[in-house]
């Protein structure tokens, strides 16, 4: 007998419409064939399908069983295709009777008829909406995540013979309903806080700059210092998500795989690979790319310690990211695009002893400007902060002066700031000061004519290049809006000025 | 000699310096591109570490740019550090230097200090005993070195370590009864301390440039002008920026430090920097770091 039902299919960050049928026949060889352009995951699901079946005293008949997953043209992978193969072979077999007409599928099946967690869960759930699904059956693990998801019913089973039941309409199963917004709204802990550092005005202030505007920021200075631990502080300050980037960044993380337990993405994310990572986990690969660490950051901080340690070629897959704010990958199986918006924060030692300009420092002139040209000028073109975080001595860990203010205040001011950016460009592609083009910059950064004079002269003296020009004004705006100012004035552009890059000679730019 | 710039001067030719004659193991000839150091003129070897310290910098700029204004030739060795800080300190300001190399005459060593070469080419030249195309060996330095402090009427040390390549300039231009003079540092500096022996070993004291002048014969005694580094050449500083410079050193200060010490916010700090970078007064070194600028 022959049956059908429904269930997803991802492709990148895509899901497609993908139908599972099986046709137990008479006569012939008994065999169990499984057709449709599957990833060896789901060839493998053969046996792990039958085990399951009979570990719940369903028996597969010795007959010719033949599963097809159409469209036969589009090459499928993932684990969740265990539960609607199951279901489709449950039907043929007629342990289902009522109809599944109006539901979706995803799960993955242990021998002992268990059914585990798999990835992907919310942005099949959009995609089950949008074909007008009313039903999407997942692994109960999943439900919370699926439960996002507005106007479908998404229902958690724990093993087959619960799916059976409910099916069959034997047991009801209320579906799980997730108000995302009071997710959102309740206190979060992140894992460090601006309360717990002590000192450091001037590297406050540029993290500051940096999270007001998503201007990107390197981080200098010994080590010891704090720069990790500062740049750990940046999401916290960063206003809160609201429902529609909670969604984008939980289907990012859910298709990758590293979803927690709590099911949704409620706070902005802070992904700080090793200095080791590869090209492919950086940008994302595999035969069906899955994103990797700078789509996994999107809205949110990506964080590179030790930056000149990171193999060059590396870190230049950074430049397309951080110019479109998404990353294009093309692969023989299709080009795929993911969104990769975040902030760069990057930390890193003076010199190779860590200590320049203090006279702790061994290094030769000659190595430190080796040191410093590890990081190339393009990638050092597209830091508008650059900024140094001293060494703490012994009295400043041990004094009993109050630490600053704590994230949440700071993180009310950035929010003000957000808002002044947004109005500004209510009308334009781009949302923050960082992104805003040579030609945007002549219209909202005008200069008065003292600044104009006060630049000028710093322009010639200090050597600043044609790039480094556009970056100070984009930052000097930021400054401004923190200042609830209309015009950029002298304080703004010479702190502006202030987190140029510069080491001598070599990064003057 | 394939390239027309390059001369060979025989010891026996006239032109062959003088000062090169009178010295133990002179050399047979020398190969020169640019010219030769005017024997009319003063000249001072300017020599030091290597890994020099800001400090370091700020004092071989300053002694050679206030040596070449008063008319002084700089010879060195164009190395890293000091070397090649003070010669380009003197071009800067107008001066004549001569670099000495312990290769042949058209290789670059270091290579960084091409840009230096090319502004010595113009503004005076390149002396070397061994013939062109010969790359640097460590074994040719301590013998150029001998060179160096045989073209001068000074040898001033700027910042050594207590063994150093500087020890063996100061031991020929003994040999050869030139005055070494070494500016004195800090006794816990490991740069400071090749200085501080030379001093203790009977050296002249360089604390200014003045003193360097002044026995060179070319200012007279006690009328030495140059004696300290005054803060009334800011004049037109606003009380603001006077007490920030006030708190300012030679040595990287943290602004930070400066904000804490000065008490002022750290916005208005900034642009009073600038202004003051702008005035030449101070100098970045390194992110969030400033320093007094010595020259001034």
């Amino acid at each position: 007998m022959f049956s059908s039902v429904h269930s997803l299919a991802l492709h990148g960050l895509e899901v497609r419409e993908v139908s599972v049928e099986a046709d137990i026949a008479e006569g012939g060889l008994p065999v169990f064939e499984m057709v449709g352009f599957l990833g060896s995951e789901i060839k493998e699901s053969k046996d792990r399908i039958r085990t399951a079946l009979r570990n719940c005293g369903f028996y597969l008949p010795p007959k010719r069983i033949t599963v097809n997953l159409s469209p036969a043209d589009m090459r499928k992978t993932g684990s969740h295709f265990d539960l609607p193969v199951a279901v489709s072979l449950l039907r043929s077999m007629g342990i289902i009777t009522e109809s599944t007409d109006d539901t979706v599928f995803a799960g993955e099946l242990s021998l002992s008829g268990k059914i585990s967690k798999v990835t992907g869960i919310l942005p099949m759930a959009i995609k089950a909406h949008e074909l007008n699904y009313k039903r999407f059956i997942v692994p109960k693990e999943n439900a919370a995540e699926g439960g996002a998801v507005d106007g479908i019913e998404v229902i958690g089973v724990s093993d087959i013979d619960e799916v059976i039941r409910f099916l069959n309409k034997d047991i009801v199963i209320d579906p799980r309903r997730i108000d995302v917004e009071e997710l959102i709204n309740t206190k979060k802990l992140y894992s460090a806080d601006f309360s717990e550092i002590k000192g450091q005005k001037a590297a406050r202030r540029a993290i500051e700059v940096a999270a007001s505007g998503m201007h990107n920021i390197l981080l200098t200075g010994p080590p010891g210092g704090g720069k990790s631990m500062m740049a750990k502080c940046i999401p916290s300050i960063l206003p809160d998500l609201t429902k529609d980037e909670c969604m984008e960044i939980t289907g990012i993380h859910s298709i990758a795989g590293i979803l927690g337990s709590e099911g949704l993405v409620t706070k902005r994310p802070f992904i700080s690979p090793h200095h080791t990572v590869s090209r492919q986990a950086l940008s994302g690969g595999g035969g069906i790319p899955k994103p990797g660490d700078v789509s996994l950051a999107h809205r949110g901080v990506l964080f590179l310690d030790e930056f000149p340690e990171f193999a060059r070629s590396t870190i230049e897959i950074l430049r397309q990211p951080m110019e479109d704010r998404e990353i294009h990958i093309s692969r023989a199986s299709g080009n795929y695009t993911f969104p990769a918006n975040f902030l760069l924060a990057a930390a890193m030692n003076p010199c190779k002893c860590g200590y320049y300009p203090d006279k702790k420092c061994t290094c030769s002139e000659t190595s430190i400007k080796k040191y410093l040209s590890g990081i190339s000028g393009p990638i050092l073109d597209r830091i508008d902060i650059v900024c140094n975080v001293e060494g703490l001595s012994f009295e400043d860990l041990n004094s009993d002066e109050t630490s600053g203010e704590d994230s949440a205040t700071i993180r009310g001011r950035v929010t003000d700031t957000f808002e002044i950016q947004k109005k500004r460009f209510k009308d334009m592609r781009i949302n923050f000061n960082s992104e805003m083009s040579t030609k945007d910059i002549r219209v909202f950064c005008e200069l008065g004519e003292k600044e104009e004079e006060l630049f000028k002269e710093s322009f010639e003296i200090l050597n600043l290049s044609a790039r480094g020009y556009h970056r100070i004004l984009r930052c000097a705006r930021t400054i401004a809006d923190m200042d609830h100012s209309d015009r950029i004035s002298c304080v703004h552009l010479s702190e502006a000025i202030g987190y140029r890059s510069a080491y001598r000679g070599l990064w003057n730019v | 000699m394939c390239n027309e710039d390059i001369r060979y001067i025989c010891a026996l030719e006239d032109e062959f310096p003088e000062k090169l004659k009178g010295i133990p193991t002179p050399p047979q000839g020398i190969y020169v591109k640019g010219r030769l150091p005017d024997p009319g003129k003063k000249t001072v070897s300017i020599i030091g570490s290597r890994n020099n310290s800001e400090y370091g910098r700020g004092v071989a700029e300053y002694f050679a740019k206030e040596l070449s204004k008063n008319g002084v030739q700089i010879v060195s060795g164009m190395a890293r550090g000091i070397d090649g800080i003070s010669q380009s300190a003197a071009l800067a300001a107008g001066g004549s230097s001569f670099g000495i190399l312990g290769c042949g005459i058209d290789v670059v060593y270091p290579p960084e200090n091409r840009r230096l070469y090319e502004i010595i080419l113009e503004k005076g030249g390149i002396i070397s005993e061994y013939p062109p195309g010969m790359s640097p060996r460590a074994s040719l330095f301590p013998q150029r070195n001998r060179i160096i402090s045989a073209l001068s009427d000074i040898l001033l040390v700027i910042e050594a370590r207590q063994k150093s390549g500087t020890s063996i300039t100061v031991r020929c231009a003994l040999d050869q009864g030139r005055d070494v003079f070494a500016v004195p540092g800090r006794i816990t500096d490991p740069l400071s301390h090749g200085c501080n022996k030379l001093i203790a070993d009977g050296a002249g004291i360089a604390t200014c440039p003045g003193d360097i002048l002044e026995a060179l014969g070319l200012i007279k005694c006690g009328k030495n002008k140059h004696r300290k580094i005054s803060l009334k050449k800011f004049t037109n500083l606003s009380e603001k920026q006077l007490k920030i410079i006030r708190y300012l050193d030679y040595n990287p200060i943290n602004i930070n430090e400066i904000a804490y010490k000065t008490g002022y916010d750290l916005s208005d700090l900034t642009l009073e920097l600038l202004k003051l970078e702008l005035k030449g007064c101070v100098e970045k070194a390194g992110q969030g770091f400033y320093i007094l600028k010595m020259n001034t």
